[in-house]
């Protein structure tokens, strides 16, 4: 799915300006990093295009859907299409790993020997099918996250969107989600990731998008972490 | 078949997850609709007691001579409310009057020629319609005097009155009261499971899918209530109708096993649909809220 934004504007309260018209469009297939310091208007951005928050002025249209409208069944149907890693993970603490993968599954009413093979598959690719039994407090920081990344992707989504995936995860396992990133992105799902980590960015060069106080300040095809906002 | 076993998974983990809160509910609705049951079955032996009086109260209208008791029953058939009319000439007067006298229907003979006037014996569809009976029959001219047991025919009729709005009384407080129980029950379980309903619907969910599990809790208790109550009044009833014909043999209870059937499936009916709207009013407003964006 391809991402489009125009002219967005959101104020959380009249004097709290999250993000000022913002304008941006994220081609089928791309990877896209959001860069920028803590408050500069990443996650907002993000939960735009999740519908969790609502612009308060612009437009946004994911794929064939117009955000601004849309009813509760549609809603439903859009994030079906659409995978999401939480900042905090949002795992369910009272299930297994497998249990939480397969929960993506469950609720959207895909028969049990579907959930059950396509569970383990996913699995599998994000290096937990050992670890399946295990509940989230039982899992380190990066096994929750590989859990996160296993149910945001479970349902094959046309656009993923990650929240600091790899914060507080050590370089090794960073890396390791970003390939896992990189391999979800090579089989045509858009990806959306804000992200703190220099390393990666500049490591794996795709598109920057850098916000600072909630405009854009830089668009760039491959480039690098460097905050212009820094200056 | 996935999304129905979903369903069934998860309304008896919302029952079991919480089984002090689950029992606790499932009591009070068994206490509502016993109050429910109970009441409605204190207005159907009222009912049945005024109907059984209202069956042998009569209006006595006396005729002035026995060649006009046609006319005045032929009048007397097309007064709104009267259900019978039986004639009474003079001589079967005078047998009744015997028969009640016994041992002392010599004493009859002093009084000569048969005094007594022809009569017509009027019986009634309800007791409340005496009064307006009485005057009609009074208006005619062929009648001489009209005697009912007018007090009597009043209070039964007040006791109907109130029989039926105490009833209506305590079936809006008891519904009321089981729908706020089941309501705060069921807006536990979502408010414990709000994460989980939050990532629910931010993986897609539609809100029929979040909300089915909790409405079929609500349902679920709401019948197991009413079916707890339907077994406690049929066995108390039961025991009741036999305890007070063994004791007081005058004292008539209603008793009908088909109409306590009913009044079983009714409780039933009405615990699931109470059970139905009030957790479907909580899981809608959660499910409304979570879903508005910011």
């Amino acid at each position: 799915m391809d991402v489009r934004i125009s002219g967005v504007t959101k104020l959380y309260e009249p004097d709290i300006r999250a993000l000022e018209d913002v304008y941006l469009t994220v081609p089928k297939g791309e990877f896209l990093y959001l860069v920028g310091q803590t408050g500069s208007g990443k996650t907002t951005l993000l939960r735009l295009i999740t519908r969790e928050v609502m612009p308060t002025k612009g437009q946004i249209a994911v794929g064939e859907y117009n955000l601004r409208k849309m009813s509760a069944f549609d809603l439903a149907l859009y994030r079906r299409d659409l995978g999401v890693i939480f900042q905090d993970f949002k795992l369910l603490p009272h299930l297994t790993a497998m249990e939480n993968v397969a929960f993506v599954l469950d609720v959207i009413g895909v028969p049990p020997a579907e959930v059950k093979e396509r569970t383990g598959e996913v699995l599998e690719r994000v290096g937990m099918w050992r670890r399946r039994f295990l509940r989230p407090p039982q899992l380190s920081g990066g096994e929750q996250q590989r859990i996160a990344i296993a149910r945001a992707v479970v349902n094959a989504p046309s656009l993923l969107v990650a929240d600091e995936p790899t914060g507080n995860l050590d370089t090794h396992t960073a890396e390791e989600i970003m390939q896992l990133l990189l391999s979800i992105n090579a089989s045509g799902t858009t990806v959306l990731m804000a992200t703190h980590n220099q390393f990666l960015v500049d490591a794996y060069r795709q598109r920057v998008l850098e916000l600072h106080m909630g405009r854009v300040v830089r668009d760039e095809k491959r480039g690098r972490y460097e905050l212009d906002g820094d200056f | 078949m996935g999304t129905f076993r979903y369903v069934l998974r998860d309304t008896n983990r919302l029952l079991f997850r919480h089984w002090g809160l689950s029992l606790l509910t499932l009591f009070t609705a068994v206490a509502v609709f016993f109050l429910v049951g109970s009441s409605a079955l204190f207005m159907l032996n009222t009912r049945y007691l005024v109907a059984r009086v209202e069956s042998e109260l009569l209006v006595q209208a006396y005729v002035k001579n026995e060649a006009q008791l046609q006319t005045v029953a032929d009048k007397a058939h097309k007064i709104p409310g009267v259900a019978s009319v039986r004639w009474v000439t003079t001589a079967e007067a005078m047998e009744r009057l015997k028969t009640r006298l016994k041992g002392h229907a010599q004493a009859l003979t002093i009084l000569g020629e048969n005094p007594l006037p022809p009569s017509l014996e009027i019986g009634l569809a309800r007791a409340v319609l005496a009064p307006s009976v009485a005057r009609e029959l009074l208006a005619m001219p062929e009648v001489d005097d009209v005697i009912y047991a007018g007090g009597l025919a009043d209070k039964l009729a007040r006791v109907s009155r109130f029989a039926t709005r105490f009833s209506m009384f305590v079936l809006v407080i008891a519904v009321t009261a089981s729908a706020l129980v089941l309501f705060n029950t069921i807006r536990i379980s979502i408010y414990s499971r709000r994460d989980e309903i939050g990532v629910m619907l931010l993986v897609g969910a539609t809100p029929t899918f979040v909300a089915l599990p909790f409405v079929l809790q609500g349902m679920l208790l709401g019948m197991g209530g009413a079916l707890g109550a339907s077994l406690l009044i049929g066995g108390g009833y039961e025991a009741l109708v036999r305890g007070v014909e063994a004791t007081l043999p005058f004292v008539q209870l209603f008793r009908d096993p088909s109409m306590l059937l009913r009044l079983g499936l009714i409780l039933l009916g009405g615990g699931i649909t109470v059970g139905w709207i009030s957790s479907w009013m909580a899981v809608e407003r959660f499910i409304r809220r979570a879903l508005r964006p910011m």
